[in-house]
């Protein structure tokens, strides 16, 4: 089940001499639902930095003579319940959204990792001390690991992208630890035994390269993931620490206001999906861009 | 097979424990005292001092655990702090609904996603495969009490059609296991997709494919055997988050399950549910990744187990 | 596949149509959270309490608006110092299992009740009477152990409401899942969290009640609980979020049902603790809310002015005139007490959506005087341990701490003592203000030695000014409850601190 073939000989000659980033460049391109996604999301990160420039008005003002008005000239995703202008909330709310959906990844993404390394090379008692741990994690209900994060940490966003890590490092860990399990049969490594590489190195410089085309589909994917957790965690009280304009804090407090003003939920809402939705089709033409013989889960 | 199956069997019991100690300590590391929680907005603290005698709370902590795990050995998981009943009526009387809706949302949602995955691998690069995938990536998208609420606010309210919510007649399963399932569905369509594909590309399949309609039609089936165990090990992994009861779903359409349970319980520190609640979780879950294991050697023959 | 959706939909539709339709006359209540028992003399939360009001009743009740009135007693009697009531009781009345109510009932109930070793966690409403006697069978007196002037207002509350006697010899401690009382609706199931009762046929009251049978249904949501009104499966809902009254306006089906309570809202501020210590500080942070811009945009006006730290609802209640907003005023007190320049602290409070969006707004207020709130919100446990669990008071992190309170006894003296009185401080009440003020507590201590409503009315008259002008918080409001209900149903009532009476329900 997990023999892996890495080179495919069927390829002409001409193909051979292209470098790895040019073949993946080639094949992703093609992607166009990806590629799309990806200058939507380079486009995002250019508005989240440039939030405080570009926002029409102050995220945190409020305006009490207009609260609750709906999509205008002048507000064109309408006012909140502060009479706080929305389109300005969710354009400084963006670098907030991918900083979460971002450090919860990594933290949780680099832990994972690790044991999953640790776990695919050595095996024996490492690997099942491991795999049971992340079973417990898989097991535990991440919202009650979630309450006891912000419980014992306290509320805010710093606390929200912990309890949020905590979701992605059982998964990293069975990724990378099935590739790991693959790779360190693999021809190259054995090579790199026979001449006494060390553990550390044979680990980082000849396996967690060929793991990490996974990884980073994986980590796209989850991107979206977190984000969407983040909202949750709103949904529940745990959230994000107002005023912070972060989409899920927002979503969750327009949710009192559908049926009365729908646009406190939509914009917030539409902003949550598509950034979602292009993180995911990121990772789905990632993925078909990378060896797909390396992306199972 | 058969010795394989007890070694598993026996395995979990180490597992357990663990599990008990883990979240033994887990919940009392819980900042909040669950008398004062149990006894009331406005309790005095002599209210208080009297809750905890009644509810064991002023023994030390070992001793605590100690008759913890003795009496779930005699099968007595306690008695919740909150509604002084026994626990495992609490989450006996909530365990069928969480168990319907998982078993609903995830039958349709594995069929659809089965559908939509093959049909995108077949027409791989064509307007059914980017269709298929934009339709089955938007249900990951979304934040599922957003959904829930507006298809509460489309289907209910305005056209009338389903219950809001509450647990009751199969009419009562129509949004939530839809709110519930289309994260399941996008998750199948993607994995069913991808590993078709891959599949597809193998050497064999290949060869085949160049060869006669029936030599075809073998290979598919060959195909559909090796692509079915990552798809079945991912529909256990969803089964088994499933179980657990989604807060979120539970909440927005009130469904008596599990989740809501969980979520109660941890606002009022009702340790006793809170333990039980996840013995419960890691026990499904283990049962669940023993099954996928059985499941593997019969879909492949070539898979053995000693 | 299609197909497939088609045929799922077609059988739910099927399914649903053919669950019996509303016989004539059940009523459907959404409540909010889940029930926690129904042994009145076991359960805190006012949700538990107003579902076992349907079956079970006391000596003493509140009416529709949180008069006290009595229920099972006819009248009663208290000597001047207030250490001895007779109370007569109801005759003729008897509960849903047979057994006749009389004094010896009432004297086995406050007995449990009252006794330590079963732990009943009301035994606080009845453990200062050292003695129940019954006179005869409708007569019963209790002797205090010292005076206790708001006795028949802890008799009034639901945690002292009557089991029959066989039952609690029956069942012992599961009376709380089989409650029999001499209420309108007997007792039928409750599972997870859906409560029915049915009609009392029995019931001693002539001509009630008036529907088959009752049903209460926990929806936690706030939208899914308004969704089900609106699609007519339930007939009754509370609360109503302030901010969704407009969509229930706009339904021609429904009512909204809206109550002045004796709910406060306020912002308690640790007077114990710099710079709020400073009596300047404290009225500038009262000049710098705006209360109306308060009611109007965290309650959608649902929100009435404080004008005493006494809701207007509750007895002994004295006006003390309305705190003005005055941002100028508030930068002067405020540059007078040595801050000019504002100063940073911290406002704890549940994180419920109300609270989050209440702390916001305080946010906003305060800012204009350059006091930098920071916002957090607290998960009950948590709150559990930072706020009310703390043994002393220099220990306490508490600066600003944003709530509300309702005095469930329904008495002047549940307002004042837990959140004024000098010797209530957490952890043994709710003074979170840490404010200690010997004429407030003189007036606390008087009023609640004395059964005489002249004397009690001039000492918590006295106690009110003492606290009012001391700004130990920031008065915010008193709340207005929002329910809403379907036109159909005539004669249920929403109660001022947050009850359910549905004793009179008539569904048409």
């Amino acid at each position: 089940m997990t023999s892996v073939v890495l080179s495919s000989t069927s390829k002409p000659a001409a193909e051979r001499i292209r470098t790895p980033w040019s073949e993946f460049w080639r094949k992703f391109r093609r992607q166009r639902l990806a590629v799309a996604s990806g200058v939507f999301l380079l486009l995002l990160v250019v508005v989240a930095l440039l939030a405080p420039w570009i926002a029409p008005y102050d995220p945190a003002t409020p305006d009490y003579e207009h609260i609750l008005e709906g999509p205008s000239w002048l507000h064109w995703a309408g006012t909140d319940d502060y009479g706080r202008d929305i389109l300005s909330r969710i354009i400084h709310g963006a670098g907030i959204s991918l900083m979460v959906g971002f450090l919860a990844v990594t933290v949780g993404g680099i832990v994972g990792i690790v044991m999953g390394l640790l776990s695919g090379f050595y095996e024996g008692w490492i690997d099942r001390i491991i795999m049971r741990i992340c079973d417990v994690l898989l097991a535990f209900p991440g919202i009650l690991l979630a309450i006891g994060i912000v419980a014992i940490l306290g509320p805010g966003v710093e606390n929200v992208i912990w309890a949020v890590a905590v979701f992605s490092i059982p998964v990293f860990a069975r990724l990378v630890r099935g590739s790991t399990l693959a790779l360190k049969r693999a021809v190259y490594v054995d090579a790199a035994r026979a001449i006494g590489v060390r553990n550390i190195i044979l680990m980082v410089r000849h396996i967690l390269p060929g793991a990490l085309p996974s990884v980073i589909v994986y980590f796209s994917m989850r991107f979206g993931t977190s984000i969407l957790t983040a909202a949750s965690l709103s949904f529940i009280g745990l959230g994000a620490q107002p005023p912070t304009p972060e989409w899920g804090a927002m979503l969750s407090a327009g949710r009192s206001f559908i049926g009365v003003a729908d646009h406190l939920t939509f914009f917030p809402g539409l902003a949550i999906f598509v950034t979602v939705l292009a993180f995911n089709l990121l990772g789905d033409g990632l993925r078909d861009a990378l060896d797909p013989k390396l992306s199972q889960v | 097979m058969f010795r394989y199956l007890i070694n598993r069997l026996l395995g979990i019991l180490p597992v357990l424990l663990l599990v008990s100690v883990l979240v033994f300590a887990f919940v009392h590391l819980l900042p909040g005292d669950p008398a004062r929680l149990v006894a009331g907005q406005d309790a005095t603290d002599r209210d208080i001092a009297a809750v905890r005698a009644a509810l064991g709370l002023d023994r030390p902590l070992w001793e605590q655990y100690v008759t913890y795990v003795s009496n779930i050995l005699h099968g007595d998981f306690g008695i919740s702090l909150k509604t002084r009943r026994a626990v495992s009526e609490e989450i006996g009387e909530r365990f069928f609904p969480t168990f319907w809706l998982t078993l609903i949302s995830m039958a349709w949602a594995t069929l659809f996603g089965l559908v939509i995955g093959v049909s995108s691998a077949v027409r791989r690069g064509r307007w059914q495969d980017h269709g298929g995938m934009l339709v089955a990536v938007s249900g990951i998208s979304l934040p599922s009490f957003w959904l829930g609420l507006l298809l509460i606010d489309w289907f209910s309210v305005r056209l009338g059609w389903f219950p809001t919510s509450g647990y009751g007649t199969l009419a009562h399963f129509v949004l939530p296991s839809i709110t519930l399932g289309v994260g399941v569905a996008a998750v199948m369509a993607r994995f069913t997709r991808s590993s078709f594909i891959e599949i597809a590309r193998e050497d064999y399949i290949r060869t085949a494919r160049a060869k006669g309609a029936f030599e075809r039609f073998v290979v598919w089936k060959h195909v559909l055997r090796n692509a079915l165990i990552p798809i079945i090990t991912m529909v256990g992994l969803q089964f088994g988050f499933l179980l657990g009861g989604s807060i979120v779903v539970e909440t927005v359409f009130a469904w008596p399950g599990l989740g809501r349970l969980l979520v109660d319980s941890v606002s009022y520190r009702d340790y006793p549910v809170i333990q039980a609640e996840i013995l419960l979780f890691s026990l499904e879950f283990i049962l669940i990744n023993l099954i996928v294991d059985v499941l593997y050697a019969l879909v492949n023959p070539e898979i053995r187990y000693r | 596949m299609f197909n497939f959706t088609k045929l799922v939909v077609a059988g739910a539709l099927l399914l649903s149509v053919s669950t019996p339709a509303l016989a004539a006359k059940d009523l459907v209540v959404g409540v909010p959270d889940n029930l926690t028992g129904l042994d009145p003399h076991n359960v805190n939360d006012t949700l538990s309490q107003s579902a076992s009001r349907l079956i079970l009743q006391g000596l003493f009740g509140f009416d529709k608006d949180m008069k006290l009135v009595p229920v099972l007693a006819e009248s009663y009697e208290a000597n001047p110092d207030a250490t001895e009531f007779t109370i007569r009781l109801r005759k003729n009345v008897k509960f849903h299992d047979g057994t006749p109510f009389n004094a010896q009932a009432v004297k086995i109930n406050f007995e449990r009740l009252a006794n330590p070793e079963n732990r009943l966690s009301r035994a606080s409403l009845v453990n200062m009477v050292s003695q129940f006697t019954v006179v005869d069978d409708s007569t019963v007196k209790l002797t205090l152990k010292e005076p206790f002037g708001a006795m028949i207002n802890n008799l009034a509350h639901p945690g002292a409401m009557i089991h029959s006697p066989a039952a609690i010899e029956k069942y012992g401690k599961e009376v709380n899942r089989n409650p029999v009382g001499t209420g309108p609706y007997k007792f039928v199931s409750w599972q997870a969290d859906t409560l029915k009762v049915a009609k009392n046929e029995n019931y001693w009251k002539q001509g009630l009640p008036k529907v088959d049978s009752v049903t209460l249904r926990s929806v936690p949501e706030n939208g899914s609980r308004l969704a089900m009104l609106q699609a007519g499966e339930a007939q009754f809902i509370y609360p109503l979020p302030p901010e969704m009254m407009s969509v229930a306006e706009k339904s021609p089906k429904l009512d909204i049902i809206s109550k002045p309570s004796i709910v406060t809202w306020y912002v308690a501020m640790n007077n114990m603790k710099k710079p709020f210590n400073d009596l300047r500080v404290r009225q500038a942070l009262n000049y710098a809310v705006d209360k109306r811009a308060y009611a109007k945009i965290v309650y959608n006006g649902n929100m009435d002015p404080m004008d005493s730290v006494v809701p207007p609802g509750l007895p002994f209640y004295v006006k003390q005139g309305e705190w003005p907003y005055d941002v100028a005023k508030a930068k002067e007190l405020l540059k007078e007490a040595g801050y000019p320049d504002g100063f940073e602290t911290e406002i704890f409070a549940g994180n419920s959506t109300t609270s989050i969006r209440a702390m916001q707004f305080l946010q906003q207020q305060l800012a204009q005087v350059n006091v930098k709130l920071k916002v957090t919100p607290l998960e009950a446990g948590v709150a559990a341990q930072k706020i009310w669990s703390v043994s002393k008071p220099e220990d306490t992190t508490v600066q600003l701490y944003y709530g509300g309170w309702s005095a469930s006894t329904g008495d002047t003296d549940w307002q004042l003592r837990p959140l004024l009185f000098g010797e209530s401080f957490p952890p043994k009440m709710f003074n979170v203000a840490y404010f200690s003020n010997p004429e407030a507590d003189a007036g606390i201590k008087a009023g609640i030695a004395t059964a005489d409503n002249e004397k009690r009315a001039e000492a918590y008259k006295k106690a009110q000014e003492a606290a009012w002008k001391n700004a130990p918080w920031i008065y915010l409001g008193v709340e207005r409850l929002l329910a809403a209900k379907s036109k159909s149903l005539s004669g249920a009532y929403y109660l001022p601190d947050r009850g359910i009476l549905l004793e009179e329900a008539d569904l048409n």
